[in-house]
């Protein structure tokens, strides 16, 4: 565990996460639009799409900082 | 929990005095006794205690549906930590660093389907099990069928529950106690208060069991960066590989990320929201599907993170003491006895029996989760059904007295389970089959059903039966059926050479996932589309659940709690409240709303409090008049103020 991580083992799972997830959570969106179940005419319903975007970068922001202070600090 | 168990089985293999010294001293110190048995006291004083709350089987499954979101998402927060979270994880996490703990930070994805289909649809609908929505869904064979699948899981992870418990508490107790005799003395205090306090005893005890796991887990954390003289030493300690919170992608057949994406990231977080009958009555046990979603939703942002931190910095913690100081921790370390070394390393005996005390936490709320779960299946499943083609109907007494009855019986086969897991070498191994053979049939039911309505009874019937045989055929031919999709996850081990004997066991999830997504897309394409009512059963008619659910058209104008006495007025019919018309000008509420009636005691959260529906007006002032059934189930103390909300 001594050496430096390449990209295979640092950012290319990272870049799969939220990739092939992302296509799993935008998916997701848009079938909540699409079925109505998310009705934006609704405020609830625009704060909760608000913060399931939100759920989306703050995972993808923690990790990514995890990673980069793992590489840099 | 099975930490200890391991502890004591590996330590003389591990080479660790420390962890030697920590097995000795446990059994006979009085204040590890002192502490670990006060414990189960107060679990067992909490179960008594909120058993009174019990009248009907909505409060014995669901708690009447009443709690706030706080509480239910410390809860959650007990069952999903789990029974040996706190060994597996430290244990990873020694081998592969902060990697070890990412099953922890992936369930968001799948939250858009959760939050805005299965919770409104399982919470409108009123579907009390899973199988019961296989049949709103389906038929009654489908429901059949996920209710054995069902069951048997439930059972078995009862039984995993109650003998990896006994493992543990085996070698502190001592030779004078046989495996199976500490077996029946876990299941009867486990069986005792899910049996007579339900659900709300359930979540009550979860609620302080969860605060002890994070608390547990904390505290051994900042004890760890205190050894270490703070963060920056800490870290430092730690090569930059370790510090990595995804693993390697596919070189190692034993932990690499793709595999854990589809494995855990994929089936394991679809599991965990959609299939969960556990969760899903926790969820139910929301005062509203609002609530539900908050509970969720802060789970998953906020708790699981501090979970990941809990249950793993044991591994973190001692890989920086094995750099540090290997005559300490030593590379030789048993992984799975790390957690024990690390925790006698940085406590006092009171401490490690506190320690003893939350991992046991941990144990009884999955354990008392699945057998409320079990309960409930078994009364809406099978006696509910087998009684209903007798032609004989029960009262809810009666139904109440057969859910402790089930819970009993549960409680007693999971010991059955318990004994013949005993038998197998490697429980794990044995139990990971079991997991994996049994969850994808019902997950991509349950996927499918709500999110496609062309998804039909004969493609349903097909993701079970073709999904099952598909998936065992993959594990005997591993090389035919899930390399090509392996993601070049290599089937030999790195370091021998030799040709592994179980290859593929993460990504073979992907595998499980799509025999049995593709049995029920290509059987349901090739038959007929069904004439079936589906309102409020997919996510393409949440209105109408919403309608159903009420009884009218829902109110959606925004109004404003309102705070006031209260009084019973036993002439009202049943389940109906009153206001004053300037109070339901305040609320924005019409006759026939319904309302959510709370102490005003918020830390309560919710445990005294019922719903109703606005039945007129009244001329009384600020005091909200209410039915006998409506102070009955509210629980509501006499001269508190209550706040009255309408919902919909």
């Amino acid at each position: 565990m001594d050496e430096y991580p390449d990209f295979d083992r640092s950012w290319l799972p990272y870049i799969y996460l939220y990739g092939v997830g992302g296509i799993f959570f935008l998916g997701g969106m848009l079938l909540v639009f699409k079925s109505k179940a998310c009705d934006w005419t609704r405020a609830s319903h625009r704060r909760w799409a608000k913060v399931l975007i939100f759920g989306y970068f703050w995972y993808a922001a923690i990790h990514g900082a995890l990673i980069y202070s793992a590489l840099n600090v | 929990m099975a930490m200890f168990s391991l502890l004591m089985q590996h330590v003389a293999q591990s080479g660790s005095d420390v962890a030697a010294a920590a097995a000795a001293d446990a059994g006979s110190s009085p204040i590890f006794w002192f502490i670990v048995l006060g414990y189960f006291a107060v679990v067992l004083g909490f179960g008594s205690y909120f058993a009174r709350f019990n009248k009907s089987t909505s409060d014995f499954f669901f708690g009447g549906r009443r709690f706030s979101w706080w509480l239910i998402t410390m809860s959650i927060v007990a069952t999903g930590v789990g029974s040996h979270s706190f060994l597996k994880y430290s244990g990873k996490s020694f081998e592969h660093g902060f990697s070890g703990s990412m099953a922890y930070m992936n369930d968001w994805f799948f939250m858009p389907l959760f939050i805005f289909g299965w919770l409104p649809i399982i919470y409108y609908m009123k579907v009390r099990s899973i199988p019961e929505y296989f049949e709103r869904r389906f038929n009654a064979k489908v429901r059949a069928l996920a209710t054995g699948v069902l069951l048997m899981y439930m059972l078995g992870y009862v039984g995993i529950g109650l003998l990896t418990m006994a493992k543990t508490l085996g070698p502190i107790l001592g030779d004078s106690w046989s495996l199976m005799e500490i077996i029946w003395v876990v299941a009867v205090v486990a069986g005792v208060y899910i049996t007579f306090g339900g659900q709300t005893a359930v979540i009550f005890t979860d609620l302080l069991q969860g605060f002890i796991l994070l608390f547990a887990g904390i505290i051994l954390f900042v004890l760890g960066l205190n050894w270490f003289g703070g963060f920056d030493a800490f870290w430092n300690t730690l090569p930059a590989e370790f510090k990595l919170p995804l693993s390697n992608f596919n070189d190692d057949p034993g932990f690499n990320f793709v595999g854990i994406f589809w494995q855990d990231a994929v089936a394991g977080s679809i599991g965990f929201l959609f299939m969960n009958q556990g969760l899903v009555m926790r969820f139910l046990a929301c005062r509203s599907v609002d609530h539900g979603r908050k509970a969720a939703a802060f789970n998953i942002l906020f708790a699981l993170p501090v979970s990941a931190i809990a249950v793993s910095c044991a591994g973190w913690i001692g890989y920086g003491m094995m750099t540090q100081d290997p005559t300490l921790v030593s590379p030789d370390t048993d992984p799975d006895t790390v957690f024990v070394i690390v925790t006698r390393i940085l406590t006092t005996k009171a401490g490690f029996g506190f320690f003893v005390a939350a991992v046991t936490a941990a144990l009884m709320s999955t354990v008392d989760t699945l057998i409320n779960a079990i309960s409930a299946v078994f009364v809406n499943d099978v006696y509910g059904p087998i009684s209903k083609l007798r032609g004989i109907q029960h009262d809810d007494k009666h139904h109440l007295k057969v859910a402790m009855v089930a819970s009993a019986g549960a409680t007693v086969i999971g010991v059955g389970a318990a004994w013949s897991f005993s038998l197998f070498d490697n429980l794990y191994e044995a139990h990971g089959f079991f997991h994996s053979t049994f969850t994808p049939p019902l997950v991509a039911c349950i996927f499918m059903g709500i999110f496609w309505r062309r998804f039909n009874t004969t493609g349903a019937m097909a993701t079970f039966l073709a999904g099952t045989v598909m998936i065992i055929l993959g594990r005997f031919l591993p090389h035919e059926l899930i390399e090509p999709i392996a993601h070049g996850v290599p089937s030999i081990d790195p370091e021998t050479g030799e040709a592994l004997s179980a290859p593929f066991k993460y990504i073979g999830a992907l595998y499980n996932l799509m025999a049995c997504f593709g049995s029920g897309i290509v059987v349901t394409l090739l038959t007929n589309k069904e004439n079936k009512d589906l309102e409020g059963l997919t996510m393409f008619s949440l209105t109408a659940a919403r309608r159903m659910f009420k009884g009218s058209e829902p109110n959606d104008r925004v109004g404003f709690p309102q705070t006031v006495t209260y009084e019973l007025d036993t002439s009202l019919p049943l389940g109906a409240v009153r206001m004053d018309r300037e109070a339901m000008n305040h609320l924005a509420a019409e006759q026939g709303d319904l309302a959510y009636i709370c102490d005003k005691r918020k830390w309560l959260g919710g445990l005294r409090s019922a719903h109703a529906y606005f039945d007129g007006v009244h001329n009384s002032g600020e005091t909200v008049l209410l039915a006998q059934d409506v102070y009955d189930n509210g629980h509501f103390l006499p001269g508190k103020l209550l706040v009255v909300e309408k919902e919909f």
